[in-house]
């Protein structure tokens, strides 16, 4: 994914089109503040999530988060190969390190995310 | 925050400072595993400048800090290091420390970071010297930080055996170097003098068997191996007893909070036990623990161990439970731990024996 056609959350989510569905992700930013990432649980297929949902759960040395579905849709598929290698999300975070898919989204809420440009003044200004 | 001498050396290095008891300290250079396994094979070495050095001198300053510790430092034979702790009037624990004998009269005590005010405080008599503002300290921990030591000019340190320690020269200046460490590698604590400490910590990561690491790495190696942290695990409200200390008391002295770890000792307490997981997901300070789902303790410090490849920590469970086997729900999920042996990582090499 090119992190210019995607779009992005205030919880450092992307998601971006792929095809019927759209991907989704952390952000570069994110991985980098999460530090070595060591389990990711990710959701079963099939289920509907509602726009800000925890949806995902990943694991760093430090600490647990969770991952929340930037838009509401029901997951189509998930990365398990993050299940043994849970280190591409740092290796590799708008690639290899995504983590589920949607389909059936509300369009309307992807739309109203921050695109690229908007998210890179939104962590200009959460650094300060 | 405080920056120690070593503060400026970090950017070379790609540091994320974080602030760890009013210093300013990595966290970690180029990544918490990366470092933890390269401490685990090769050397790393860990800016401990934060810590607290204090030195002994005089039967009556000794003595005086013979009250204060439930260990026997008193009898200490020189050359050789004991771990101890400092205790309040109800046996908590304000502070856990390690002794070095230097000589027949003399004592280097090193201590934490974080209770440091209240330490120096106790400490405060004719003969003590508080060192800790002029000292940079450098931990070198890992299978290859003897050869290390010896390729800077430390031959010194070759007949060390662990848990011993000694002055000895370095750059024309007098230095101190324990065979300690808090990874479960053979290791050696360096203190120096701060004009030395840029220069010995350049010399040390010029080294290609070297690598930087922070305090992330240093928080997973301990906790692999079962040492508890002050302030996570230890703390002035849970008992010396409570945190698994039994082993090292002395109960043939006299030392502050003995009376109120004697009347404990017969009664049922909780005590520290090493837990892990059995898979990646870690169990997080905080947690509750449940047995059979009644809550029993919690979860003093937690973390993802690279070199078990599971979740490890230290708990806080009563004495019935605080054998290896027993099985735990941990935390809002109830993630499964066992109550586990210490060491977690069996395959540490402090130990280690040179001819």
């Amino acid at each position: 994914m090119q992190p210019a056609n995607l779009k992005y959350t205030r919880d450092h989510e992307w998601i971006g089109q792929d095809g019927a569905q759209y991907v989704v992700g952390i952000t570069e930013f994110a991985q980098n503040q999460l530090g070595d990432i060591t389990y990711v649980e990710l959701p079963q297929v099939g289920r509907q999530v509602q726009q800000h949902e925890e949806t995902a759960v990943v694991e760093s040395v430090k600490a647990a988060s969770d991952i929340y579905a930037p838009v509401a849709g029901t997951v189509a598929a998930v990365n398990e190969a993050l299940e043994s290698k849970p280190e591409l999300v740092n290796k590799d975070p708008y690639g290899a390190g995504w983590f589920f898919k949607l389909e059936d989204i509300e369009t309307s809420q992807l739309s109203a995310l921050m695109d690229e440009a908007a998210y890179r003044t939104f962590l200009a200004e959460e650094s300060h | 925050m405080r920056k120690t001498p070593l503060h400026d050396e970090y950017a070379a290095h790609d540091a994320k400072v974080v602030d760890f008891h009013g210093w300013a300290l990595p966290v970690q250079f180029a990544g918490i595993v990366q470092e933890h396994l390269h401490t685990r094979s090769k050397a790393g070495i860990f800016d401990c400048s934060h810590m607290g050095e204090f030195l002994v001198q005089g039967q009556a300053a000794l003595a005086a800090l013979d009250r204060l510790v439930y260990a026997d430092l008193l009898h200490l034979p020189p050359g050789r290091c004991r771990y101890s702790a400092i205790l309040n009037d109800a046996g908590g624990v304000v502070d856990d420390c390690v002794g070095l004998r230097l000589g027949p009269e003399e004592l280097y005590l090193v201590t934490n970071a974080g209770p440091l005010d209240d330490v120096a405080g106790l400490l405060d008599c004719p003969g003590i010297t508080h060192l800790s503002d002029a000292t940079t300290k450098i931990d070198v921990q890992g299978p290859l930080s003897r050869e290390v030591l010896l390729s800077i000019g430390l031959e010194d340190v070759a007949p060390l055996k662990y848990w011993t320690g000694a002055r000895m020269r370095w750059r024309g200046d007098e230095i101190i170097v324990t065979r300690a460490g808090y990874t479960g590698e053979l290791g050696y604590e360096l203190f120096v003098p701060n004009h030395l400490g840029v220069l010995l910590w350049r010399t040390l990561t010029a080294h290609p068997a070297v690598a930087p690491c922070g305090l992330g790495a240093r928080d997973t190696l301990r906790t692999e191996v079962g040492y508890p942290l002050n302030g996570e695990d230890l703390s002035p409200t849970k008992t010396a007893l409570e945190s698994g200390m039994e082993r090292f008391i002395d109960w043939n002295k006299q030392f502050i909070g003995k009376r109120a770890l004697e009347k404990q000792r017969a009664r049922p307490h909780s005590v520290l036990t090493a837990i892990r997981s059995l898979d990646r997901r870690a169990p997080r300070h905080g947690f509750e623990l449940k047995h059979e789902d009644r809550v029993v303790g919690q979860v003093t410090s937690g973390t993802f161990g690279p070199s078990v490849g599971t979740g490890v920590g230290l708990a806080d469970l009563p004495q019935e439970l605080a054998r290896p086997g027993i099985q735990l729900a941990a935390g809002p999920r109830g993630l499964v731990v066992e109550t586990a042996e210490i060491p977690i990582y069996k395959h540490g090499t402090c130990r280690m024996k040179f001819e």
